[in-house]
């Protein structure tokens, strides 16, 4: 390899998918859509009477075989579309109490593999640049303040995100960071995979 | 508890939480004033320069105040509390105590699922297969591999370093994948827990293999970077008592857990740790490159006689147990008390608790950009430092 840095990067060449033009390369089982019906264990009450929540599961794998991953990543619910932002959406991702993994899961959307970039998405370092405030983790004291100070501080029109299990029902680690009708968009999976949440957020700015 | 008793110091220093100070092998039962330290008074013509919780520069949130004229930093205060969570363990099964172990930090879910079961078989006397050993081993190893991977990609970023930062992150993503393909989740969740290991092994080997040619590619390019190594060099320079981890081993200590451990036979692969002595963040780059490479041929080693097994099929019975593994950052503890499959008490000694303390002392004498190369270097998580596990 030289150490010319920029023939190394053109000597690679593209490992970005097309993705989500074509369908994902290479899907985690877990999580992802289950398929499944009746009742199964569940330490987190997703599976009752009314079937499987995919906004309270931690995708665990207690309620196999009654229930079974597809490999589907769809597994996000969009409340209120913000086409505005169809051209480009800059997010604020803010940790309230996560166990990093969602954190590393949102970073890795804009690694080489994905590139969101390319599809419009971008991180920004300031609420006051921000057109999304995306929220990891479960509800914590210390971070109230500061989720609530980042929130006021972005201009409108805004949307909320929530991203993982915790930051949408706790999961099974505490409480949610916010209550559930405040959130525009609620992406599934502890964690999400890279998939789901590229397919999310540009379900979010309604393209 | 066959491996840890109760008693005085004895033995390196591994860790501390509230209650309790851990040694190699004993536990002493020793109250730690976890409160965060006060701050110094600030001296005329100084100030503190507070940065977080939530920024853009840092993984997670955490609040950091950085005493300075201007550009010389005089101290440095960590705060990992903005995020604390509250965790009740006591009182459940082992079975969902297993989950929440494995959320404590997802991205060293090996290290704690594997420590916390450790501990339970501890404490249920069950013995664990040399097939199972052998994939634990494997799975600890890919962490190491992806974990370190990271560090190296983050610390290049603060130098604008983009294409290396790029193709770690390929590099990182590929080791991810293979640990969904193994595993059926990208960060191990839910195939680990006490007396069972499930990963499908195959195609491990040569995938693993190939990360680890293109790597040491990068890292000979990355070591004729004068540029980028005038960042690293002297940069946070700490050789206190208390290191753990590749900080240890970067100040030529030869301290981890791999070389004690009772449970998985790392000798059995002829390990020894990597080592460099200048204690810097060089130093301890240099320790996570070539722990890579060494990682690498560990797993292909381990290979040869690993296997899976289902659940545990009694978790049931009264005891105590504690085991320790070498996680990416240094030695990561777990102690249990179970009664009929009911964890009664546990406590878990974070090696990022450690690494935050050393990066504290390493910070003085430094100024404002060698910040994120030196917080990078240490590779701390706020999740597993900033966790109350009740």
């Amino acid at each position: 390899m030289s150490n010319l840095w920029f023939l190394n990067g053109i000597r690679k060449g593209i490992v970005t998918e097309k993705f989500p033009k074509t369908p994902p390369e290479d899907p985690p089982a877990w999580p992802s859509m289950l398929s499944g019906a009746g009742d199964a264990r569940c330490p987190v009450d997703a599976i009752d009477g009314n079937g499987w929540n995919m906004d309270k599961c931690i995708f665990c794998r207690r309620c196999t075989p009654a229930y079974s991953p597809t490999g589907n990543q769809d597994i996000f619910t969009v409340e209120s579309e913000a086409p505005i932002f169809h051209r480009s959406l800059y997010i604020y991702p803010l940790d309230s109490g996560s166990c990093g993994g969602c954190n590393v899961e949102l970073m890795n959307i804009f690694a080489p593999h994905y590139d969101a970039n390319r599809l419009g998405l971008f991180i920004t370092n300031s609420p006051r640049h921000a057109d999304a405030i995306l929220v990891m983790g479960v509800f914590t004291e210390g971070m109230e303040d500061p989720l609530r100070l980042a929130y006021e501080a972005m201009p409108d029109p805004k949307i909320v995100i929530a991203l993982g299990s915790c930051a949408i029902s706790g999961g099974i680690i505490g409480d949610p960071a916010l209550d559930i009708s405040k959130y525009n968009v609620r992406i599934a999976g502890c964690p999400p995979s890279p998939y789901t949440i590229i397919k999310a957020l540009i379900a979010a700015k309604g393209v | 508890m066959k491996y840890y008793s109760f008693g005085e110091p004895s033995g390196r220093f591994i860790g501390y939480s509230q209650g309790f100070k851990v040694y190699a092998t004993t536990i002493a039962r020793q109250y730690t004033d976890m409160r965060q330290p006060e701050k110094k008074a600030v001296p005329q013509g100084e100030f503190y320069f507070g940065y977080g919780p939530s920024t853009g520069g840092m993984i997670e949130s955490v609040g950091v105040d950085l005493l300075t004229p201007g550009e010389l930093i005089t101290e440095a205060y960590v705060n990992p509390s903005y995020k604390q969570r509250n965790v009740t363990i006591r009182g459940r099964t082992i079975g969902d105590a297993s989950l929440i172990v494995e959320r404590i930090n997802a991205f060293h879910c090996a290290a704690h699922s594997i420590a916390f079961a450790s501990a339970v078989e501890d404490a249920l006397g069950f013995d664990l297969p040399d097939g199972i050993a052998h994939t634990r081993i494997i799975a600890l190893e890919l962490e190491r591999i992806r974990s370190n991977l990271l560090v190296i990609e983050r610390m290049c970023q603060p130098a604008g370093f983009g294409v290396p930062a790029n193709q770690l992150a390929i590099l990182r993503e590929e080791a991810t994948r293979i640990v969904s393909r193994a595993t059926g989740h990208r960060y191990f969740f839910s195939s680990i827990s006490p007396g069972c290991s499930m990963m499908n092994l195959s195609g491990v080997g040569n995938a693993v293999r190939k990360i680890s040619s293109t790597f040491s590619r990068i890292y000979d390019d990355l070591l004729e970077s004068k540029v980028f190594m005038s960042r690293l060099i002297n940069n946070g320079k700490v050789s206190i008592d208390s290191l753990i981890g590749p900080a240890a081993r970067a100040s030529g200590q030869a301290r981890d857990a791999r070389i004690d451990s009772a449970t998985l036979p790392y000798s059995r692969f002829g390990f020894t740790p990597v080592l460099h002595e200048t204690s810097d963040a060089f130093a301890r780059f240099q320790v996570r490159s070539e722990e890579i490479l060494q990682s690498a041929g560990i797993v292909s080693d381990a290979l040869n006689g690993a296997s899976n097994t289902g659940k545990m099929e009694k978790l049931e019975g009264d005891g105590e147990g504690a085991a320790r593994v070498e996680s990416p950052q240094g030695d990561l503890f777990y102690y249990v008390k179970v009664e009929n499959s009911i964890v009664r008490d546990i406590v878990m000694v974070s090696p990022s608790s450690s690494n935050i303390a050393a990066f504290t002392q390493s910070m003085k004498g430094n100024i404002f950009t060698d910040f994120h190369f030196n917080w990078e270097s240490f590779g701390i998580w706020i999740s597993e430092a900033g966790v109350v596990l009740q």
